[in-house]
């Protein structure tokens, strides 16, 4: 009994490949049924009333988690995280728990649709066969110039296929997109792990070991990058380690579900990020003695203080927190790099790390490791790109459009105008599994797999020290009648023939990832080895990818970090409202999860608002605008305006105002369609030096609505907002 | 001639130890909900919808609370706490229960809800000093009232009653995870080890914030870590001796 044994040691994994189950690839002439491999050995699979587990990766959102998806009699009913998986260990967040009701969710396309831009989904069923000759005609029959395809951020196979088949056509490579990449500033972090630390990268925050964590508007336990991983980490921080507990100081705004779990939360003026870090640089540089970096030198603490709303001490205390502490950590993401001079902040906040000389050691700075099968980092397109993208949309340069694994109709600025250019394009081809705003904006949507139906694989951009490749298999077979999008392009492509029939040779998807896979075949210092690529795939599926077994993170160099002077000064904000806006991402939906009933009735972990859009407000600030709970106001910006029910947050400055993003649907289902509303409705066409779109740059005015208040549904009201109800002190 | 009557030690619910027990750390809890997703997901609960939530009848077994503490400037949130039931030893809900629908076993040393007893008298929830039992307002797992079912239906664990209209429910410590891990052991002629399985909410948590097992067998990392110094039991001045203890503090 005393023994602990863990899940790893019970879940033993089959030495050898029990052949089981056997899944239908594709459905055409070339379609052939390919065996699934179970993660356990279970030589009684057979046997009715017993579960087998498949080993698979998440797809809700792009950090590559791995899965063990527990499926009784065909039907999946439970999600576990994998325990060897290295970026999340066994653990999942509430939306990869969630994604069985995506799964099952009953607003899926069912078949391949004639949508013909209609409002609601058409119903118009075609046949597979004549939606491959649709894809293929498009192919053939346009100017490969003219071809354009935008991918989601997940799945990496899908991107890598669609990269292929337009280089080898002669189309424009495929852009991809996703709102998590834009709300993430992704451009602005790879291009400042450029200019900071040698290369474009994603950087890797050594969060586990540092004893002093200073995040600049990161919400790395909700929604960023990883967070799974991040979760994990932020736990060894502050008690992986029993000699001491590790401290964390969140500098934003609003406080955020990350902010809540800091020791101190700072609320400093927006844009003013980049600033703060500098100052606390300069006074730790001067505590410590020696000399002050120009960077640092350049800012004068007390101007800084007063210019961020915060008080000398405050930053002289977090300078004292640092030179106290063993390995102190400073993190920058979220809204900080979303404004206009984000990507100086980044910087800063880069610079700042590498004058505590935390570079390329435990608990400091490092560049993530890239996956197994990969080249170089590609981040995403910036909304700048996006901008270009929709530029080529209106000028008539794209006349075939696919679209896979993304909603910019509803992700999107709506001042950027990607509905308006979409109207434009003589065709587009929807993937999409659900119904979604730009698929009902397509003239055809020919629906994918859901991610638990698929095959595939998806690089680990950052979260473990390890190269990750996570593989994805079908964990039950296809529910409706729907088609691998890579199977679909494939038979699409030979129905073409020519170079289009040379650019896909594959007899399926299965074959194609094969063929990715087979540069790991043989090599020795991975998760697992096989000499050859049927062994190889049986594995991979079975152990849910693979990854090597040792850190491959590598150091950057400090010197040219401090070597180089920035100045972040203060963000420029656009518009003349009397209040910040900060728009973020709402931890529980993200971008993709309105659709699910559950993800709707998990409570917002700051407000526990259920099934709806808010905008908090400081209550000093309601009070002296006579605002109260659940009034409807509506808020103005230079680029539109939005509605909903304010919800008083005792923890946002006063002259802000924050509201969350994933709601706001006008599409996408029963659950999601109708309800709330889209802060991405006032965002302006605004980027930083990265690209990166300055969504936390806008200044907005608040005007009260006079419409009756719509009573927020919240799980608080259960127990009460400070506590009344409980009879329980705190 | 006379028969010895060998009559049992009568010992009240308090001087016997829990088998299974809970601590929850809830300076590592993020508050991210996974417990939750993972807790739905795994019983067979059913989402309410936006109105009825707004009444107070979603039916979350487990959730995170967390309380304000100031004004602005000097807000302070609270850690947050995920709340289900504590499993009491001396459980407040099962004497008022006219049905004895709610229980103590005596096996498990659980606290267990009878669906097939209950006829949502709701005294037991009225009584339960930790608001953790919710109650079946309607028929929310019914196609013929909500069509989505049929096909969400799908998901649903089959080793989990699919509970009706005017029944009350509320965590379980997913005791068909608990039978099923007996039903193994017993098979192999052994006794449940701790780690062996653990609940949804523990298993999904990304900060390691729950954990489970034997709280009965002292090396246990549960019991280790209930005896922490920094542990507490909620309301414990009400006598209910919690199972889930909680770790508070930096
Ligand atoms: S972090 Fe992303 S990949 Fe991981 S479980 Fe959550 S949604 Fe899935
Ligand atoms: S899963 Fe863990 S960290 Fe998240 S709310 Fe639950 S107990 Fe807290």
């Amino acid at each position: 009994m005393s023994k602990q044994i863990s899940r790893r040691d019970f879940l033993k994994l089959a030495t050898a490949g029990a052949a089981t189950t056997a899944v239908l690839t594709g459905c055409g002439p070339a379609s052939r049924y390919v065996e699934r491999e179970p993660y356990q050995r279970m030589p009684e699979y057979t046997y009715n009333g017993l579960s087998t587990y498949y080993a698979t990766a998440c797809r809700e959102c792009a950090a590559g988690c791995g899965l063990v998806v527990r499926t009784m009699q065909g039907r999946a009913i439970k999600v576990e995280g994998n325990a060897n998986n290295p970026v999340n260990l066994g653990k999942t967040c509430a939306r990869g728990q969630a994604t069985l009701q995506g799964l099952y969710n009953p607003d899926r396309v069912e078949n391949p649709t004639r949508q013909n831009r209609g409002a609601a989904l058409s119903g118009d069923a075609l046949e597979w066969d004549a939606a491959i000759q649709i894809i293929s005609d498009a192919l053939k029959n346009t100017d490969p110039a003219g071809i354009a395809f935008l991918m989601g951020m997940a799945p990496d196979h899908l991107f890598d296929l669609v990269s292929d088949l337009a280089k080898a056509i002669g189309a424009p490579a495929p852009l991809r997109f996703g709102a998590l990449g834009m709300f993430e500033a992704r451009a602005t972090l790879g291009r400042a792990a450029e200019t900071m630390l040698g290369r474009s990268a994603m950087p890797f925050f050594d969060l586990a070991n540092a004893d002093m964590v200073l995040s600049f508007g990161a919400n790395f336990l909700e929604t960023w990058l990883s967070p799974v991983a991040f979760t994990r980490d932020f736990s060894k921080m502050r008690r992986g380690n029993p000699k001491r507990r590790g401290y964390f100081i969140q500098f934003e705004a609003r406080m955020s579900q990350t902010a809540s779990k800091a020791d101190e939360w700072i609320p400093i003026r927006p844009g003013t990020e980049g600033l703060v870090a500098l100052a606390i640089g300069r006074l730790v540089a001067e505590l410590k003695g020696g000399s002050v970096p120009a960077s640092f030198s350049s800012v004068d603490p007390l101007e800084v203080a007063s210019t961020a709303g915060i008080k000398l001490e405050t930053l002289e205390h977090v300078a004292q927190l640092v030179v106290g502490s063993q390995a102190p950590l400073a993190i920058p993401g979220g809204a900080a790099l979303g404004q206009s001079n984000g990507l100086a902040t980044a910087e800063s906040v880069l610079a700042l790390n590498a004058l505590f000389g935390n570079f390329g050691i435990p608990g400091g700075v490092f560049l993530s490791p890239l996956s197994p099968n990969q080249d170089a980092y590609h981040r995403p397109a910036s909304a700048r790109e996006m901008t270009d993208f929709i530029a080529k949309m209106e000028d008539g340069t794209i006349k075939v459009l696919f679209v896979h694994g993304v909603n910019p109709v509803f992700e999107l600025p709506a001042s950027l105008g990607f509905a308006e250019a979409l109207a434009t394009v003589p065709q587009v081809i929807s993937f999409a599994t659900f119904p979604d705003e730009t698929a009902l904006a397509s003239d055809y949507i020919f629906p994918d797999h859901h991610g638990l139906e698929s095959w595939g694989y998806q690089r680990v951009v950052t979260g473990s020290s390890q190269p990750v490749l996570s593989g994805a298999q079908p964990v039950v077979s296809p529910y409706f009648n729907t088609r691998a999008t890579a199977d679909a392009l494939i038979a699409a492509a030979q129905l073409a023939g020519g170079k289009f029939a040379e650019a896909m040779p594959f007899a399926d998807e299965v074959a194609f990832l094969q063929g990715k896979l087979a540069a790991l075949v043989g090599e020795p210092d991975g998760s697992f080895f096989a000499p050859e690529i049927n062994t190889f795939t049986a594995y991979f599926q079975q152990h849910g990818g693979w990854w090597m077994t040792a850190p491959a993170l590598s150091s950057p160099s400090a010197s040219n970090a401090l070597a180089r002077t920035v100045s972040p000064g203060v963000a420029e904000f656009a518009g003349n409202g009397e209040f910040f806006f900060l728009p973020f991402v709402s931890p529980t939906l993200a971008d993709a999860g309105a659709n699910k009933p559950w993800l709707q009735e998990l409570p917002d972990p700051t407000t526990t608002v259920m099934w709806n859009t808010w905008i908090e407000m400081n209550p000093q600030t309601a009070q002296v605008m006579g605002i109260d709970n659940d009034d409807v106001v509506e808020i103005v910006s230079e680029a539109g305006r939005v509605e909903a029910p304010v919800y008083l947050y005792p923890a946002i400055r006063p002259d802000v105002i924050a509201m969350p993003f994933g709601q706001g649907h006008t599409a996408y289902g029963r659950f999601a369609a109708g309800r709330g509303t889209n802060p991405a409705d006032v965002l302006g066409v605004r980027f930083n030096e990265a690209g990166d779109l300055a969504f936390a740059g806008m200044k907005v005015e608040v005007r009260k609505t006079g419409k009756k208040p719509q009573v927020l549904s919240r799980l608080e009201s259960r127990i009460g907002v400070y506590g009344e109800g409980m009879g329980e002190e705190h | 001639m006379t028969t010895e009557l060998k009559i049992p030690e009568y010992k009240l619910a308090e001087e016997e130890s829990g088998k299974w027990g809970m601590v929850v750390d809830t300076d590592l809890c993020t508050g991210c909900q996974a417990c939750v997703a993972a807790c739905a997901m795994e019983n067979n609960i059913p989402y309410v919808g936006e109105e009825d939530a707004a009444y107070g009848r979603s039916m979350h077994w487990i959730r995170t609370e967390r309380f304000w503490e100031g004004e602005y400037p000097e807000v302070r949130m609270t850690d947050y706490q995920p709340m289900l039931c504590q499993q009491c030893g001396h459980a407040p809900c099962e004497p008022v229960c006219p049905a004895f629908a709610t229980v103590h076993s005596q096996s498990e040393k659980l606290n267990l809800q009878v669906y097939n007893r209950c006829v949502g008298t709701r005294y037991c929830a009225n009584n339960c000093p930790y608001q953790v039992r919710s109650f079946n307002w309607r028929d929310y797992q019914d196609p013929r009232l909500r069509p989505e079912i049929t096909i969400l239906a799908n998901q649903f664990n089959p080793d989990v009653t699919v509970r009706r209209r005017g029944v009350m429910e509320k965590c379980t410590f997913c005791i068909q995870r608990i039978h099923k891990a007996q039903d193994l052991a017993k098979s192999e002629g052994r006794e449940v080890e701790d780690g062996e399985f653990t609940t949804a909410c523990a298993q999904a948590c990304p900060a390691n914030a729950i954990t489970f097992g034997r709280i009965d067998h002292p090396e246990t990392l549960v019991s280790q870590l209930a005896h922490s110094s920094r542990g507490v039991h909620h309301l414990e001045e009400l006598g209910t001796l919690p199972r889930v203890t909680y770790l508070k503090g930096g």
